[in-house]
């Protein structure tokens, strides 16, 4: 049965080393929903967040060729319920004047933020899980989204 | 002490015990070439293509199990090296290739000769490097050659910029290497053990199927005493082949598309498949969903990746494999499976290789190449048909003789195989058995034999036509052959053009004084044997195909249906 894994990987940095990574899903057929990496606790080191769609098979093939990798000090795959996993979208929208407020508004309930505005667009801030951002890139819909960017999704395990 | 990139690469070649490598210079590497000339000690073989060099390093490496070492400059020598790295990941043999690269400043700038070969070779190494700092060298150097013969083996690169190898660096030589993260196989789990272990006593119909892991861990004294003791026939998978004695009475030869009979049907009709160091690719099992319908699979590997990626075994040992076979013998009991062994027997003597008297045919050839060698050369093929009928007429008793492009199926592979074998085991005999196709893919390098008076003897079996592409015409596209039929050149002018002792035979009864005359001549020689043109490998499953349903050899004389 086909389904969304999020498994994270602690690699060291080196010439080519995101290529590498990236490169096994792409050759291997892994179907890649979304990837970040960035820099971690430890210096010289990224951790690196991936969501995967297939099957349980699929997720343990993932892991193991990830492993084999020199890069690759550690890789797991998160439970949900054991795991934060958030990501963080910026909107640019362009609110016609009389629907400035109601947008304001929209961000407020969704505990988002808006750092920046012009005399036409507004940049809209949030981070939540998965279906909170696509939540609210639904409400969005009337305020003429311009643009939208997002980080892919990071996740981090409990314990 | 302070030294230049290009001597700590030499340095680097020594600590390894490297004694001979394979290249080709050019524009960057000109640093490296220079050292080199204080270095006579470490043989360098100059090569006429680099793609020569690289299947060298892969010869040499298959032939001793020590690391092969090839070397490029930048742009199209390092590319020329793809199509040899691509073949040794496949296979999994440990080399090293070095290349040059543009001055690190000039890096990303498309500079003459520049060409991204790292990136190119991310999919085809173990590892690979972009050196720019020149005291990283000597880590990474020694890094390189740890990885590439450790583990699951295979090849590293690693890219050296001009300026690198000019550059001064006084820092020396780990004493060790430690890699986070870089884990060495395990030590095989008890549990694991004993499960295995219960199931090879449980066993009434076991097979054994041995892969080259069993080469590349040492292990074959283990695999034997552990078909003798529990009296289970062994298979070889196309690469296994030297692992296990092919004259053992508890030998069955190859499986898999074009193994002999027996093997593909002992392993459908198994109650235990054992696979060792085997990876179950698709040549071996046909359609998976019918593979060992009725066996329990146990899949012994170093590399739990393997453990399921094709065939779902029942239980596995992951460890390194002459770990999990000692752990293994001391776990089973003496057994036999008398009426197993029978029935494998008759199914030997149902359906043998068959070689039809009467013509002139590769299998005629190779017969003949394996009675007057007795299974104790070392033999490397491209791929093709005269790859299969090697694999099945060669009796390869020891491992380490046997080098062949397997999981890649690269032509012009065997000749420059086996030279590399040549250089690394001066004292064997080093057949190259190639066909007509593949020959002309690296026939260049019959200079640099000369050159090195390397004594390699090349069975260049010509039937005029790509032979296993003619063959799946003629079987499933109805013999409707395009651009198969393959012109060649006088070989016995281009022997020589090159100065080689050239033999050719086209008759049965000149077959024996050619081989005799050929293996008893100090030096390269080609000889041509001039075949029948239309000759198909049997048995066969087709691609996709079921192993339940194997086409035998027509010229069998026993009606044959296999088994279910």
């Amino acid at each position: 049965m086909s389904q969304r894994h999020t498994i994270t990987a602690l690699v060291q940095n080196e010439s080519g080393t995101i290529n590498r990574v990236v490169s096994l899903f792409r050759r291997r057929g892994f179907s890649l929903a979304s990837f970040n990496a960035g820099d971690c606790e430890q210096v010289g080191f990224s951790r690196m967040t991936f969501v995967v769609d297939g099957d349980h098979g699929v997720m343990v093939q993932v892991l193991r060729q990830l492993d084999k990798l020199i890069d690759v000090v550690d890789c797991e795959s998160l439970e949900p319920e054991k795991s934060v996993s958030r990501e963080m979208v910026l909107v640019r929208c362009q609110p016609r004047p009389e629907q400035r407020e109601s947008l304001y508004n929209l961000v407020l309930e969704f505990f988002g933020k808006t750092p920046a505005a012009s005399e036409t667009a507004v940049v809209v801030e949030f981070a939540g899980d998965l279906a909170e951002v696509e939540r609210l890139i639904e409400a969005l819909q009337p305020y003429t989204i311009q643009e939208i960017v997002r980080t892919g999704l990071v996740a981090i395990k409990l314990d | 002490m302070e030294r230049s990139g290009a001597r700590v690469v030499m340095e680097a070649l020594e600590r390894q015990g490297v004694d001979v490598f394979f290249g080709y210079p050019g524009g960057v590497v000109l640093p490296l070439y220079d050292e080199m000339l204080n270095w006579p000690q470490i043989k360098h073989i100059l090569v006429r293509h680099e793609q020569a060099a690289a299947h060298m390093a892969d010869g040499y490496a298959r032939a001793t199990g020590r690391v092969g070492v090839c070397l490029a400059t930048s742009g199209p020598g390092a590319t020329n090296l793809v199509t040899g790295i691509a073949n040794a990941i496949m296979d999994s043999i440990p080399m090293v290739a070095i290349t040059g690269n543009v001055n690190s400043w000039a890096i990303g700038k498309d500079a003459f000769q520049e060409t991204d070969i790292q990136g190119i070779t991310i999919p085809i190494t173990k590892h690979n490097y972009l050196v720019t700092n020149v005291d990283d060298l000597p880590y990474v150097l020694e890094e390189a050659f740890y990885l590439a013969n450790t583990g699951r083996k295979g090849p590293v690169l690693v890219d050296i910029p001009k300026d690198v190898f000019i550059k001064k660096t006084s820092v020396a030589f780990p004493d060790k290497i430690e890699r986070r993260g870089y884990r060495l196989p395990p030590t095989p789990d008890a549990g694991q053990i004993a499960t295995a272990a219960k199931m090879i006593a449980e066993a009434q119909k076991p097979v054994i199927i041995a892969g080259a892991g069993v080469m590349h861990s040492h292990s074959w004294d283990e695999l034997r005493t552990l078909a003798e003791t529990c009296d289970i026939p062994v298979i070889n998978s196309l690469l296994g082949l030297g692992c296990f004695p092919r004259d053992h009475e508890l030998s069955l030869g190859m499986m898999g598309m074009h193994g002999e009979a027996t093997g593909t049907l002992a392993v459908q009709e198994a109650d235990l498949v054992m696979g060792i160091g085997i990876r179950f690719d698709d040549r071996l099992t046909g359609d998976t969903s019918k593979f060992a319908p009725n066996a329990k699979i146990l899949h012994f590997d170093l590399d739990i990746s393997e453990v399921g990626k094709t065939v779902t075994p029942i239980a596995f040992v992951i460890g390194d494999l002459k770990d999990s076979l000692q752990a293994v013998l001391k776990e089973v009991a003496p057994k036999t499976h008398p009426a197993w062994r029978a029935q494998v027997k008759s199914w030997q003597e149902t359906y043998p290789l068959v070689v039809p008297e009467g013509k002139f045919l590769s299998r005629t050839v190779l017969r003949a190449l394996n009675e007057h060698t007795e299974g104790e050369a070392i033999v490397s093929t491209d791929v093709g048909q005269h790859q299969m009928w090697t694999s099945q007429f060669i009796k390869f008793k020891k491992p380490h003789t046997w080098l062949s492009s397997g999981g890649l199926g690269t032509m012009g592979f065997g000749f420059p195989a086996a030279m590399g074998a040549k250089f690394a085991q001066p004292d064997a005999e080093v057949w190259a058995v190639v066909g007509d196709g593949g020959f002309q893919m690296t026939l260049q390098e019959l200079q640099t034999a000369v050159e090195f008076n390397c004594n390699v003897k090349i069975a260049l079996l010509n039937n005029g036509y790509l032979g296993m592409v003619r063959q799946w015409q003629e079987l499933f596209y109805d013999h409707r052959y395009s651009h198969v039929a393959m012109g060649s050149p006088d070989f016995g002018k281009l022997a020589e053009a090159y100065g080689v002792k050239f033999l050719r035979c086209s008759r049965t009864e000149d077959l024996d004084a050619t081989l005799e005359e050929a293996r008893a001549h100090n030096g390269p020689v080609l000889c041509e044997f001039v075949v029948e043109m239309e000759e198909n490998v049997f048995p066969m499953v087709p691609a996709g195909g079921s192993n339940s349903q194997v086409i035998m050899d027509p010229a069998l004389k026993t009606p044959v249906e296999a088994a279910k």
